[in-house]
């Protein structure tokens, strides 16, 4: 029932980018050899690193997918990124020193566990104490923006972590050995999480009861608590699915690149908002979501190879903020994106 | 599809009205039990990362921990002095005090309409740009003395104000006519400000002969006087800012047009039925509190950096925790942004005399956000130790 305006927002969306490309191309010098440079770039290993960039983007958004969809907004995924990406690395440095060992699987489940529990607190703040939600999700980013790089310095004596390790590459037997599209099946399994999360999602939300019970969450929780089922229960599932997305998300990062970085923004950059911005533009379709992340994360890619193989000096500052131009000329001329309608209110039990 | 975004906005308007129209006693125990408890957290997280960090000598030894680092106790007694201790400090502390009385301002005026403006980072970051270009051109045309200080000082705090007033507007109207959501348009326009701003120094207006993406340094001519020596502050920007937070209390308190922007973002309709073109005066509660981010930044540039610098400070975001703090009152801004100034500078004292991060109070911030979003939480610890009021129970707030 989504699809007609999922179709034109992503139309939408291409056209933002592309205009933004444009406009690029016109910014820089030597913008028309430019146009034959980017067709020149856009190869296998291109698409690679554009899948490897979406992981953190599109596990936000479909965490903030989750939350939404039971009632509960969640503006904290950039917050739960943050701590899965410092909670993979603190735990990958803490377990080199214990007898178990730099074990990085252990370190990405610890890394889920942490970013779930923020979101558990999350939860209850705005469930159980009636919590403004957009400015616990505020508070929940603004706390891990400080408490990450609080924490480095504690551990490390300053705001980014020493180098701790990282997934190697998973190669698929079999697939991996095809010509030219071979190395798209090599990758870390962050990435083979991606692609198996999102036809799970979209699963879960719309060909299950669980899914079902979501819906109804978020749209109409009076009936679902009339049906016999806990919209409580409900909306915590909710957001602790978008705490263990995130954690995903964040460790997935982390663990990529091998260290933490606390600096600034942090490593993640803005990359939950990209997310909450991808969901918006999607249109709280898990696919559409992912779809907007690959986009946006292509952009980035495309930005990091010219300069390395074309040798460009492209405004990286500039293709940073093509996301959330393309989301603000949604929200204004697309038309508004349909918020579940009782997202943001707390549910009231008559019992 | 246009009705659910309707009342979208009289529901998020509901939420904000429990925090608009608690009463002022309800509101000063939230405020300052949400910054007792933030405190008592925040110690408790000094005292567990103290057995995380390495030091010379530590504080306390608890056997199957080991040593512990840190004193909560020494941390905010330090905190205190660092920031009251000497006049230099206290130069410091009212330094920081005036800008967030700007940011906190800007909030302020926004949630007083009902409108979550998130986006004074960016308008801030904007107007001291613009001020810093403006005021480096200007000063090349001006006497080098007090007249030319003055007219370079105010064009300064001008030029600021429209910019940040400029970029406080697109989310107002966003949000009067495309009923774009003013939390998500004003933090993505944050990045977009930062980025345009960055790009503009970096490639175009900046002072191309160094590495680090800033402008030129402004003259002397441009810079407020310091009032206290060993620092920059100057008591003239925050007499300007105390008689601003003034204004703006006796423009809600005493003026039609305040009570008509008030109502105009907390009952759009009501307000249209009034008489009142409510979508106008979204757009005018927006771009006023832009104004106020803008100048804030013109402060920053003329009082503080003497020049635009890439990564410019979170007084955008602070000013939030400032406004939340204040119950989103003019005059309660005025506590609230010394407390905050005085933890900001605090905290450089106690990272350099103890070792403990100051991003501590960053921590600290989203916390006294967290707890002053959860009125809830402390009715129900005040109904559980007898406290309690008819009113809980009509909230429907049972402890779990």
């Amino acid at each position: 029932m989504n699809a007609p305006s999922l179709t034109r927002r992503q139309g939408l969306v291409i056209g933002v980018i592309l205009f933004g490309l444009l406009t690029l191309g016109l910014i820089i010098d030597g913008g028309r050899q430019l146009i034959s440079d980017v067709t020149g770039v856009l190869s296998v290993s291109y698409l690679t690193s554009a899948i490897r960039l979406t992981v953190p983007i599109a596990f936000a958004a479909m965490g903030g997918i989750f939350a939404e969809k039971t009632g509960v907004i969640n503006i904290g995924l950039e917050g739960l990124l943050i701590i899965g990406a410092f909670g993979a690395v603190a735990s990958l440095y803490a377990l080199s020193a214990t007898p178990i060992g730099a074990n990085i699987w252990l370190a990405f489940v610890l890394a889920i566990l942490a970013s779930t529990f923020v979101a558990l607190l999350f939860a209850i703040v705005c469930i159980e104490f009636k919590a403004d939600q957009i400015i616990a999700g505020l508070a929940v980013w603004l706390i891990a923006l400080g408490f990450a790089p609080f924490a480095s310095i504690i551990i490390w004596s300053r705001t980014s972590s020493p180098s701790v390790g990282t997934f190697s590459t998973v190669s698929i037997p079999g697939l991996a050995a095809l010509p030219s599209i071979g190395p798209l099946f090599e990758a870390t399994p962050p990435v083979f999480l991606l692609a198996l999360a999102v036809p799970f999602s979209w699963y879960l939300l719309n060909r299950t009861t669980f899914g079902m019970w979501i819906e109804a969450s978020g749209e109409d929780p009076k009936s679902l608590d009339t049906a016999g089922v806990d919209v409580r229960k409900v909306r915590y599932a909710g957001v602790l699915l978008s705490g263990v997305y995130c954690g995903i998300g964040g460790a997935g990062l982390a663990l990529n690149t091998g260290q933490f970085v606390g600096s600034g923004d942090t490593m993640i950059d803005g990359r939950g908002w990209i997310g909450l911005t991808a969901y918006l533009i999607g249109n709280y379709n898990p696919v559409g979501a992912f779809l907007a992340s690959f986009l946006f994360a292509g952009l980035d890619a495309l930005q990091l190879q010219l300069q390395q193989i074309a040798g460009y000096d492209v405004s990286s500052t500039l293709v940073e903020i093509i996301p959330y131009v393309a989301v603000l000329v949604v929200l204004t001329f697309v038309g508004r994106t349909r918020m579940p309608s009782a997202a943001g209110e707390h549910y009231e039990s008559d019992e | 599809m246009t009705d659910d975004s309707g009342s979208i906005r009289e529901r998020g308007s509901a939420a904000l009205d429990r925090l608009v129209d608690a009463t002022a006693a309800e509101r000063i125990t939230i405020s300052l039990a949400s910054l007792l408890f933030a405190i008592i957290v925040g110690a408790v997280l000094v005292f567990v990362s103290g057995f995380v960090a390495d030091c010379a000598d530590p504080f306390i030894y608890l056997p199957g921990l080991g040593y512990g680092c840190y004193n909560p106790l020494e941390v905010y007694w330090t905190m205190l002095t660092g920031s009251f201790g000497s006049m230099t400090v206290i130069g410091q502390t009212l330094l920081q005090t005036t800008l967030l009385l700007f940011t906190g301002l800007s909030v302020a005026v926004a949630f007083r309409a009902g409108l979550f403006n998130i986006g004074t980072q960016g308008q801030m970051v904007l107007g001291a740009l613009a001020t810093a270009l403006v005021v480096l051109e200007l000063a090349a045309y001006v006497p080098d003395n007090a007249i030319g200080m003055v007219i370079v000082l105010s064009t300064g705090v001008i030029v600021g104000a429209i910019v940040g007033g400029f970029w406080g507007m697109i989310p107002g109207l966003m949000k009067a006519y495309a009923n774009a959501h003013e939390v998500i348009t004003t933090i993505m326009l944050n990045f977009v400000a930062i980025g345009i701003a960055f790009w503009l120094v970096q490639v175009h207006v900046g002072d191309l002969t160094t590495d680090s993406v800033q402008t030129e340094t402004v003259p002397a001519v441009a810079r407020f006087p310091a009032t206290i020596s060993g620092s920059r502050f100057s008591v003239i920007a925050l007499i300007g800012a105390l008689l601003v937070a003034a204004g703006i209390y006796l423009l809600y308190t005493r003026t039609v047009i305040g009570y008509d922007l008030r109502t105009s973002g907390i009952q759009e309709t009501a307000a249209e039925y009034g008489g009142v073109n409510a979508k106008r005066n979204i757009v005018t509660s927006m771009t006023l509190s832009g104004v106020l981010g803008g100048i804030a930044g013109a402060i920053y540039v003329m009082m503080v950096q003497y020049r635009w610098q890439a990564g410019i400070p979170p007084l955008g975001f602070d000013g939030i925790a400032v406004s939340i703090l204040a119950g989103n009152n003019p005059v309660g801004v005025i506590p609230a942004a010394l407390l905050f100034g005085s933890l900001k500078t605090g905290s450089v004292a106690v990272d350099l005399s103890l070792g403990v991060p100051g991003e501590l109070v960053e921590v600290l911030r989203g916390l006294i956000i967290l707890f002053i979003a959860m009125p809830e939480f402390f009715r129900m610890i005040g109904k559980r130790f007898g406290y309690g009021n008819g009113s809980v129970a009509t909230d429907g707030g049972e402890a779990q």
